[in-house]
């Protein structure tokens, strides 16, 4: 082999090697600067079909049905009810906002994991020296920093037209009355529309009720035309056929029973949602978005592929997590609890259905009878492992893969 | 067991290293295939130097190797002073390269493109961006999305993608792939602007004319391996010389250097002879050759040296690989 001899510069001597912005910029530290997200932030908001996909998604699909009821209650208020109101915050909430707003989180997340190896740009970067950490990091509050204020807005839209558009009347199995009635305000008011409450409110009279065959008896002497209020469960004889018929003070009486019973589920009626469950439920599908984006990154860099990644995510929302969150599989129950998207449903607000409906109760998600059971330590402890998990495992694919 | 991580080079210490690249046994394997073998490289600093192999002898490789994009199997290197893996971050810190065909974000301008870069390097990099942008000669266009760019855009592109970092070692892989002629020239130019700024550029190209336009020295590779490194002149000195001869009675004059101490292989053409001397011969054979064919009768109309071209000394250099020593 030949040697090299003493080829010097063509013109002027080699450029010094100097300090020049090498150990003050921090290169090696796995912390990205402030210029790296902001740039990474510029680079996924100018992807004008990801944008366009997740604005319509996150704040069209929800401002698109709302506006579609508020103009049919404006044109026909006897047919089509109000816009707003609790229930249709509730199913928003938890039947849209919730699926959907994973699902473009995941979307966006699996984008700022295996754009920049697609499209070239990895190795540039790589070839800056930067930490190929900084790199992988810098893309999370950039990603953050779009899907939080999106789920944010379409939430808002769904808050302010849900109270704002608010039924007047509270509909109670069928029958309108007043709003936040206490106990005795609702058996005044149950005795003043006797016939209303006997006929449309559930009601149940056993051997411990007071004097039940007089309830009875006033009972089946209101003619309803849908009969009286089912479920009928009337475990005594109401009498002979020759019994008098009861007095008007008696089906009063017998109203007034009837709403100190569905006293407990008519304070759980509201015509708009309450601000603590507006809060909680914003702060919940915030948590959902993120979970969504961090494991969308994670995945999308792990396979370095944006396509392959998304439908991945989307099966784990649509189709394994509700299978998962509700089958009692033998032996394989604390694997099921490792689902991320069961344990987010445990930590659903109260009062919001989970998962495609099914009633989260009282106590949200950890009310729900359907749901596999799961603690709040539990459920918090699968979601922080499902962050750091991915966030570990994006990072470490980045950090070994070929550029 | 503990280990002791030594320290990083000063950057008195870096800049007092002779050497802008410097490999040490330096070995690639994918699977079977060792696309790196044990390769001792030396790039002195200043200077333009080219990286000379055939397709798929390893070039890429080794630059991806270089700049960390990929692991080595063995063997040591330093960019720059800097050892690298160990302390890249401080070697790459003043490293520009364009490794393969340069790609960008399709969706976002060349300006925007650098945006990014630039602030994965030193603050002061983004003040580079306009200048480099200048530079390459695409700043009417900088601000239009890369989509629309011609390959010979995105090379320049890539290029100013490197100057963002003020660097003093350049390793471009292939940069004249898409450029049409003058977008070829402009690029030879700029890299001896480069060169005479005082930096360093690594150029890797199967293309050996651009090489020896450009290049004060080069390595040649094949199938992993460096085989000759130095600068051109000297390697050229060591090839064989052609002399051209045109004259009358071809065979007759063949038969007279037959004849003759005169060494070499003497080749009967149309219009006269071509005569290939070994190696290190020298002009006096010239005369030689000349003398004894007029003495012998035979009408000399011209005689004529064939400058050996890179090109040529590489095909002889890389023909007589795998063959049996």
């Amino acid at each position: 082999m030949t040697t090299v001899s003493d080829i010097g510069a063509t013109g002027s001597n080699p450029v010094p090697a100097g300090p020049v912005g090498v150990s003050h910029d921090r290169r090696g530290s796995w912390i990205p600067t402030g210029g790296m997200i902001a740039t990474r932030f510029m680079e996924l908001r100018k992807r004008r079909g990801l944008m366009v996909a997740l604005i319509l998604v996150t704040v069209g699909i929800p401002a698109v049905f709302l506006v579609i009821r508020l103009l049919l209650h404006a044109f026909a208020p006897h047919s089509y009810g109000p816009a707003g109101g609790y229930d249709i915050f509730t199913g928003l909430v938890a039947g849209v906002l919730y699926v959907f707003g994973f699902i473009v989180a995941a979307t966006l997340g699996a984008t700022a994991g295996s754009v920049d190896l697609t499209e070239g740009m990895f190795r540039h970067l790589v070839v800056t020296g930067r930490s190929r950490l900084a790199i992988y990091v810098a893309r999370i509050p950039a990603g953050l920093a779009i899907i939080v204020p999106l789920v944010a807005v379409g939430f808002t839209i769904v808050c302010a037209v849900c109270v704002f558009a608010a039924p007047t009347q509270l509909s109670f199995n069928g029958v309108n009355l007043p709003v936040n009635l206490s106990r005795a305000g609702l058996e005044t008011w149950a005795a003043d529309h006797a016939d209303e409450v006997i006929c449309n409110f559930g009601f149940s009279i056993g051997p411990s009720s007071s004097n039940p065959s007089s309830i009875a008896a006033a009972v089946n002497s209101v003619p309803c035309a849908n009969g009286p209020g089912s479920p009928v469960n009337i475990q005594q004889s109401p009498g002979s056929p020759g019994q008098p018929q009861p007095s008007q003070a008696q089906i009063r009486k017998a109203a007034r029973l009837i709403a100190g019973m569905n006293y407990s589920d008519y304070t759980r009626q509201f015509l708009y949602p309450s601000n603590l469950l507006m809060v909680k439920s914003g702060l919940w599908l915030e948590l959902e978005a993120l979970i969504g984006f961090v494991v969308g990154l994670g995945l999308g860099s792990l396979i370095g592929q944006r396509t392959v990644a998304v439908i991945l995510m989307i099966v784990l929302e649509v189709v394994l997590t509700p299978i998962l969150s509700r089958a009692r599989i033998p032996h394989l129950s604390n694997l099921q609890r490792a689902v991320v998207g069961l344990a987010t449903a445990h930590l659903a607000p109260g009062g919001l259905p989970v998962l495609g409906g099914g009633g989260g109760g009282p106590g949200g998600g950890m009310g729900n009878p359907r749901l596999l059971p799961e603690s709040t330590t539990v459920a918090v402890c699968v979601i922080v492992a499902w962050l750091v998990g991915w966030t570990i495992l994006g990072a470490w694919r980045m950090m070994t893969r070929d550029a | 067991m503990t280990t002791t991580t030594p320290p990083a080079p000063s950057d008195e210490q870096s800049a007092q290293s002779r050497w802008a690249v410097e490999t040490h046994g330096l070995t690639k394997r994918f699977g079977d295939n060792v696309a790196v073998n044990d390769v001792e490289l030396l790039v002195p600093r200043g200077c333009a130097f080219g990286y000379l192999g055939p397709n798929g002898a390893g070039k890429t490789t080794l630059i991806r190797v270089l700049l960390g994009l990929t692991h080595a199997d063995a063997g040591t290197m330093s960019l720059l002073g800097h050892p690298v893996p160990r302390h890249r971050d401080k070697a790459l810190a003043r490293v520009g390269a364009i490794v393969d065909e340069p790609r960008f974000h399709g969706h976002l301008s060349g300006r925007q493109n650098l945006r990014i870069l630039a602030a994965a390097r030193e603050p002061a990099a983004r003040d580079r961006i306009g200048p480099s942008l200048e530079r390459v000669g695409i700043a009417h266009r900088a601000d239009d999305k890369v989509a629309k760019y011609s390959m010979g855009m995105r090379q320049r592109l890539g290029v100013a993608a490197c100057l963002i970092g003020d660097p003093q070692l350049l390793i471009l892989d292939e940069p004249m792939n898409g450029l049409d002629p003058a977008g070829m020239q402009d690029m030879r130019e700029m890299i001896l602007s480069l060169v005479a700024e005082g930096r360093t550029v690594v150029l890797s190209s199967h293309l050996l004319d651009e090489v020896e336009r450009t290049c004060d020295a080069v390595a040649i590779v094949d199938r992993g391996n460096v085989i000759r490194q130095g600068s051109i002149s000297e390697l050229l000195a060591g090839s064989s010389l052609v002399l051209q001869v045109d004259c009358s009675e071809p065979d007759r004059a063949r038969a007279l250097l037959d004849a003759t101490s005169v060494k070499g292989d003497i080749a009967v053409e149309p219009l006269g002879l071509g005569i290939t001397l070994p190696a290190g011969t020298q002009r006096d054979v010239n005369a030689e050759i000349n003398r004894v064919l007029v003495e012998g009768g035979i009408a000399v109309y011209r005689l004529q040296e064939i400058q050996t071209s890179l090109e040529s000394w590489f095909l002889q250099v890389t023909s007589r690989l795998g063959a049996p020593e």
